[in-house]
């Protein structure tokens, strides 16, 4: 069993890295955006497994972005260190708005996240001596000159970054903490679980995994800008994906940034102006009738079937 | 502890500072004063009903700005096609919105009352998200702004020259906030709705329908504040993201004042509508004027986990 399933995994690592030998620039653009959507819902969902929602991912994308493309272009760093310092930004940033915030938690943590992005907004487009100001900035040029297969090759790293972080917190202690902590605090707190610390700590490895998508994002597309960096889609995409899929595992958002991935290229071309709409729809839809996702009723239906 | 305890305790301290600082503030920028007064009061106004649902259902309704933006359009539709003055429409948005708010509670709310906090949240930030774009597909994002004449009455005092038509925010805060409180505190649905925000099992038990009172609070706070946004909307542009800064502030607004302390929220929005204001009005920093509501609601969630831990 246990062979064969990390078989599994090897065929379709390996398929996933030789994908661009099968597949044309499209669909390989299409990946681009499916994984880059990947690592923000499989972060957020690490986030939600404690019980503390965000709703601040387009802000601290946003913050990983204009750190990335600054860096890149005011201090001359390679790339590829600019965005994973993108990242450490982002984690450090969420640090400080952690330890302020999290002493109290529920709706307070979710407004001040959800207020995140508008705030970053509003100070990128105030500093325009560094930043560019409203019309943001633009690269000379895309990272690997625009070669799709070497960008396809950055976003699955990103992906699987966030991947084996979930999985490496499934199988760890940290795990069991955040359960518990989102189960019932008191009782996590009498175990002896530092419940402030652990949230700290979790909201600062997702949100620096949500940076360094967002300098990943910023570094494809050569530009940010205030509007687009911090746009709401990367808010609301990565929880559609993420509750459409299912909650409170790795595999749940991962099927639902698949499956959403693919559905919103063509919602693109249906309708341009309100795509959107149907993601709000898919989140209502999701919590009010299959707050498991298709993940978790999938998967109790045939445990269900196994059963009987 | 909130801040309006604070001064009522008798800190004459802070009271004779805030009087000091006022009387400052007066000679020197008197239009901060004022208009902040009247920013103020929209504050207040769309925070109110945010808080009386937050305080009763016990939902935080992550939509309710995206309910005035409804509102709003509401009243631009009603004078279009009808002619109908936007100050007039108030009545009909009003009714409409109150039949809009039973909907969205029999259809959605209701489901996740006893759900956790964390789908209550996602719930209606899904339903922000759906109201958002729907007005987005019918009337696009261009920012829509009705021509009319009495909104620029302005006065003149000395040298000092005000808009006065922007009062009429002082006097929708004035008009919520008296008649909440009479509702809440003179009738006896009114009285059983507070009953069932302090405990709902124990105002289940001596009789009150607590499904109806629910469903009566939440449709009352979504027409005062669809019908605030036809007001709104003959001041301001309007367009689909208008709503959801309020929504942002009104919580920074309820959390400052205390969950279910209506009084409190009108000197929470001066607080907040005066420091808006006063940044406004030095050349440069108004860009920041909008991040200040955020720094209030860190530090007021910082100041309030200290009470926590010293408790």
């Amino acid at each position: 069993m246990r062979i064969s399933k990390t078989l599994l995994y090897l065929v379709i690592f390996i398929f996933l890295l030789t994908l661009p030998l099968y597949t044309g620039v499209y669909l390989l653009n299409v990946m681009d955006i499916i994984l880059i959507y990947m690592a923000l819902a499989l972060s957020w969902d690490m986030l939600l497994r404690s019980g503390q929602i965000s709703f601040g991912m387009a802000g601290l994308f946003g913050v990983g972005g204009y750190t990335a493309v600054l860096l890149h272009l005011n201090a001359g760093l390679n790339p590829i260190v600019s965005i994973i310092l993108g990242g450490l930004a982002a984690g450090v940033l969420a640090w400080l708005i952690g330890v302020a915030v999290l002493q109290l938690r529920g709706m307070y943590f979710a407004i001040v996240t959800l207020a995140l992005a508008e705030i970053f907004r509003v100070i990128v487009r105030n500093l325009p001596d560094l930043t560019g100001g409203p019309e943001g900035t633009v690269l000379p040029s895309a990272i690997f000159a625009g070669n799709s297969t070497k960008t396809y090759w950055l976003t699955l790293s990103v992906a699987l970054v966030s991947v084996i972080t979930s999985e490496i917190f499934r199988c760890t202690r940290v795990h069991f903490a955040l359960t518990s902590i989102r189960n019932d605090e008191i009782v996590a707190k009498s175990s002896g679980i530092d419940v402030f610390k652990y949230l700290v700590f979790i909201f600062m490895v997702t949100s620096a995994i949500q940076g360094l998508t967002g300098g990943a994002y910023a570094h494809i597309y050569g530009f940010v800008s205030p509007e687009g960096s911090f746009s709401v889609d990367f808010t609301l995409l990565p929880i559609a994906m993420a509750l459409l899929g299912g909650m409170h595992s790795t595999w749940g958002p991962v099927v639902g940034a698949v499956l959403l991935g693919m559905v919103s290229e063509f919602l693109k071309l249906q309708i341009p102006y309100g795509h959107l709409l149907v993601y709000g729809l898919i989140i209502v839809i999701a919590i009010l009738f299959f707050p498991q996702g298709i993940v978790g009723t999938l998967g109790k239906n045939l445990k269900r079937a196994g059963g009987a | 502890m909130t801040l309006s305890h604070k001064l009522k305790q008798g800190s004459y301290l802070i009271v004779l500072s805030s009087a000091i600082l006022i009387m400052v503030l007066a000679f020197w920028k008197p239009h901060v004063l004022v208009e902040g007064l009247q920013r103020a009061c929209l504050y207040a106004v769309i925070a109110l009903p945010m808080a009386l649902i937050l305080g009763i259902v016990g939902i935080i309704n992550l939509a309710h700005g995206e309910y005035m933006m409804l509102g709003a359009y509401f009243a631009y539709c009603l004078n279009v096609y009808a002619g109908m003055d936007p100050l007039v429409s108030i009545i009909p948005v009003l009714l409409a919105f109150f039949l809009i708010g039973m909907v969205s509670y029999r259809a959605i709310i209701r489901y996740v009352l006893g759900a956790p906090e964390l789908n209550q949240l996602l719930l209606t930030f899904g339903l922000a998200m759906v109201l958002e774009q729907m007005a987005n597909l019918i009337w696009t994002s261009r920012p829509i702004k009705l021509p009319l004449r009495y909104v620029s009455a302005s006065a003149t005092i000395g040298s000092f020259t005000f808009g006065t038509y922007e009062f009429i925010y002082v006097g929708a805060a004035l008009i919520v906030l008296v008649g909440l409180q009479l509702f809440l505190k003179r009738t006896s649905m009114g009285q059983a709705a507070l009953a069932v925000g302090q405990n709902p099992r124990g105002a289940k038990l001596v009789g009150i329908h607590v499904d109806r009172t629910y469903l009566l609070i939440f449709s009352l706070s979504i027409a005062l504040v669809g019908a605030f946004g036809a007001i709104f909307m003959t001041r301001h542009s309007i367009f689909p993201l208008v709503g959801a800064p309020f929504t942002m502030k009104s919580f920074c607004l309820i959390a400052m004042a205390g969950i279910g302390n209506l009084m409190g929220i009108l000197w929470c929005s001066l607080i907040l509508g005066i420091a808006e204001n006063f940044l406004l009005s030095f050349r440069g920093y108004a860009g920041w004027a909008d991040i200040l509501f955020f720094a209030l609601i860190v530090g007021v969630i910082i100041v309030r986990s200290r009470q926590r831990q010293i408790k």
